[in-house]
């Protein structure tokens, strides 16, 4: 099987996950290494590999990862994964706690319709993402946590923007879904095959 | 909530779907308030979903406060459509 390196050491944070995502994309089959210098780009070529279905082995060295993906074996999965119930490339982003304008009393309830209807229909989007004013449906108070973390247990995964939550000082009431930063976000946007705005 | 069957409410006026939804929001019975369900065309698009153990009291909040709705139905999910069946 052919083996390609992709050294994506010092690569800043979305870097190394595009660098790797172009590789696959380049092959049939074959096996791609990726080494990275941190954590963080370490579970971001991880999640990727996951998510594409392929299978993949993380090795650690001194200052230094290599997660070691093979394309061609894992496609079983891949195809079993688009039968169930997370769909690979759908992201749904929050920028509001309400939906539309024109009303905010019947922009908050169609925000609860809409995120019920997601719980309801499969298959369920890969990522939410919550920032600015959407912050506050993934926290305390918010009318929506149960949908939300109903999701989150189908393995729809909820990112919160971190900025904002400090913004709105609300980072302590977070109550579903991970915090994460602006790289991230826009990761999984530039990486998603169908975004859906609601705000 | 029980996920399997439940009750909704329907209503002529998504006015009336609000007022219901915040009268509902102050009594101690488990409710919210969800699209109303594709096999139901009818109503204005919103629905208060609660527990079909409650219908008593769902019944008896709706006299209290004069709630204007549409109908009851109960909904029995299914894997694609839902059993619909018009209680009132």
């Amino acid at each position: 099987m052919k083996k390609i390196e992709v050294d994506a050491r010092g690569q800043a944070c979305p870097k190394p996950v595009i660098m790797t995502k172009k590789e696959l994309d380049n092959i049939e089959e074959g096996i791609i290494i990726t080494i990275v210098d941190n954590e963080v780009a370490k579970n971001n070529v991880s999640k990727l590999a996951n998510s594409l279905g392929f299978e993949y082995k993380v090795d650690e060295g001194e200052n230094e990862y290599l997660i070691t993906i093979i394309k061609g074996k894992g496609e079983v999965k891949e195809e079993e994964k688009a039968k169930g119930a997370v769909s690979g490339d759908k992201v749904v982003v929050f920028s509001s706690n309400t939906m539309g304008k024109g009303s905010e009393e019947l922009g908050k309830v169609l925000i609860k319709s809409f995120i019920y209807t997601l719980t309801e229909t499969s298959p369920y989007p890969a990522t939410l993402i919550f920032y600015n004013g959407g912050v506050h449906l993934t926290c305390e108070g918010s009318p929506v946590l149960e949908d939300l973390k109903k999701l989150e247990d189908e393995g729809v995964e909820i990112i919160s923007c971190g900025t904002c939550l400090d913004y709105f000082n609300i980072k302590d009431k977070l109550q579903v879904g991970q915090i994460s930063n602006m790289y991230t976000i826009y990761d999984k946007m530039a990486n998603a095959g169908n975004i859906i705005n609601i705000g | 909530m029980k996920d399997k069957e439940y009750g909704i409410i329907t209503f002529k006026s998504t006015h009336f779907a609000i007022k219901a939804e915040s009268v509902f929001g102050s009594q101690s019975i488990n409710t919210r308030t969800i699209p109303v369900p594709r096999e139901i065309s009818r109503s204005c698009g919103l629905a208060i979903r609660f527990d079909l153990d409650d219908m008593e009291k769902v019944d008896q909040i709706i006299s209290e406060f004069n709630l204007d709705i549409d109908g009851i139905y109960k909904v029995i999910k299914g894997d694609n459509l839902n059993k619909v069946e018009k209680l009132n």
